[in-house]
């Protein structure tokens, strides 16, 4: 690590307005918070001039949130870990290795871009998680650092398509049984009725991740249908859909 | 400690002791303060909510990290809201080191009970003139500071001044803000530090 840089009481002072109203470059303002937080000096003056910073976005009227909105940040906190809580559980680590997407960076922090739709049907498809401590965690942080998350249901049962940094995935829990010759195919369905496989599901018990084997693209659809082995395209009608990009 | 800032407290307990209904109760409070700076600094309304949520969430992650002691909720909430926007414009621009602003946050404001009820007794009207009175050259150092994620030296340069006279031009602006909204006298404590002389200090 680096040694970030000193600052000495009187630039402190000097650039306390710049400081308050956030107009210090990151080094300065970080050497900034370090001399106030060590110097014995009151610098009240400069206090005063960042407490009166905090006044300015005050001063706008307020706007009227979208009705999604709080109970997206709802959804959103209630699957994210509070950083001093973390360490007091730690999650367990999974059996069979399902999150190694997760631990070896195949998602990448992004903005969280997720629908109201999407948000509240995957906080009720999540918190069904409970029981699946590890899974749960692992779904739910690819869902929080995802760009764009879909809810998927139909008969067969429900789930999520998440797309991240250019990759995809399509994650479920306890699909309704198939006969033992059977297989989920997973499709993306494309505005020009371009149908593209994009991979299978062997089994249905627990919660099941799959990275498509191709990312969403300009796909409009995403289905998933019952097929005896893999095909080319689908041979039945979906038991599950997600429209893309809504 | 005022009401509100006593209420503020309790509920920064709350969030801290992992009750998200308590978060719910602070987005209730001040999610449309936060969404209103969130479109000024980004611009879309779309984007700007993506940022109050984004702001909450951090909030809540990191609640252990207010300190009552040193600051409202309030205000760190909304230091949070505008420097998440500002990461976003930052990153468009990418002329600036973009640092997890958050982390900076804290020591943004400070306990100052008498300035806190000052602030809390303002309303939004006297708030905006306040600003609105200021010289147009501080209101508009302030703007593209607080509201643009400009440094003082890049707002130097988009004014066509010395980096001296940029930050001079903010303090002066703060202080008389501090003395339109307390009516105190207390901008005149602000010694002007000012490497450019004078022309700030006339003002």
């Amino acid at each position: 690590m680096s040694r970030q840089p000193e600052m000495g009481c009187t630039a402190v002072d000097e650039l306390a307005p710049a400081y308050g109203l956030g107009a210090l470059d990151a080094p300065e303002a970080r050497a900034f918070s370090a001399h106030l937080a060590q110097c014995r000096k009151p610098h009240s003056e400069a206090m005063e001039l960042i407490e009166t910073a905090g006044v300015v976005p005050m001063s706008l009227e307020e706007a009227t949130p979208s009705a999604a909105l709080r109970a997206r940040i709802m959804t959103s906190v209630a699957s994210t870990p509070q950083e001093h809580a973390a360490g007091r559980q730690p999650a367990a680590a999974p059996a069979d290795g399902r999150r190694r997407w997760w631990s070896m960076g195949a998602l990448p922090s992004a903005l969280v871009a997720a629908s109201l739709v999407a948000a509240i049907g995957v906080g009720a498809w999540g918190a069904s998680l409970n029981s699946r401590l590890a899974d749960r965690e692992a779904v739910l942080q690819a869902i929080a650092s995802a760009d764009a998350v879909y809810t998927a249901s139909g008969p067969a049962g429900d789930g999520v398509v998440v797309e991240s940094g250019g990759a995809a995935m399509f994650m479920t829990e306890d699909l309704v049984k198939l006969n033992p010759e059977q297989i989920y195919q997973l499709w993306l369905i494309h505005s020009d009725g371009t149908i593209v496989a994009v991979g299978t599901l062997d089994r249905t018990d627990g919660v099941v991740i799959v990275t498509l084997e191709q990312d969403l693209g300009a796909a409009v659809s995403f289905a998933m249908t019952v097929e005896e082995g893999r095909v080319e395209q689908p041979t039945g009608e979906p038991v599950l859909t997600a429209q893309l990009g809504a | 400690m005022t009401e509100a800032r006593l209420d503020d407290a309790w509920l920064a307990e709350r969030v801290k002791a992992g009750e998200a209904r308590a978060l719910g109760e602070l987005y209730d409070r001040y999610s449309g303060m936060a969404l209103a700076t969130a479109i000024r600094v980004v611009g879309s309304r779309e984007e700007a909510e993506d940022v109050v949520h984004d702001a909450f969430v951090t909030v809540w992650r990191k609640i252990d990290r207010f300190d009552a002691g040193r600051g409202s909720l309030r205000a760190w909430l909304m230091t949070v809201v505008r420097n998440r926007g500002i990461d976003r414009i930052r990153s468009r621009r990418s002329t600036v080191d973009v640092d997890e602003a958050d982390e900076l946050s804290l020591l943004r404001t400070s306990p100052n009970p008498t300035w806190e009820e000052v602030v809390t007794r303002a309303s939004t009207d006297e708030l905006r003139a306040a600003l609105a009175e200021l010289p147009d050259e501080q209101r508009r150092a302030v703007e593209l500071a607080y509201f643009e994620g400009y440094t003082y030296r890049e707002v130097a340069e988009i004014t066509g001044v010395p980096p001296g006279t940029a930050n001079g031009r903010m303090r002066l602006a703060l202080a008389k803000l501090r003395q339109g909204l307390s009516g105190s006298g207390a901008a005149a404590s602000f010694a002007v530090v000012n490497a450019n002389g004078t022309e700030e200090a006339t003002q």
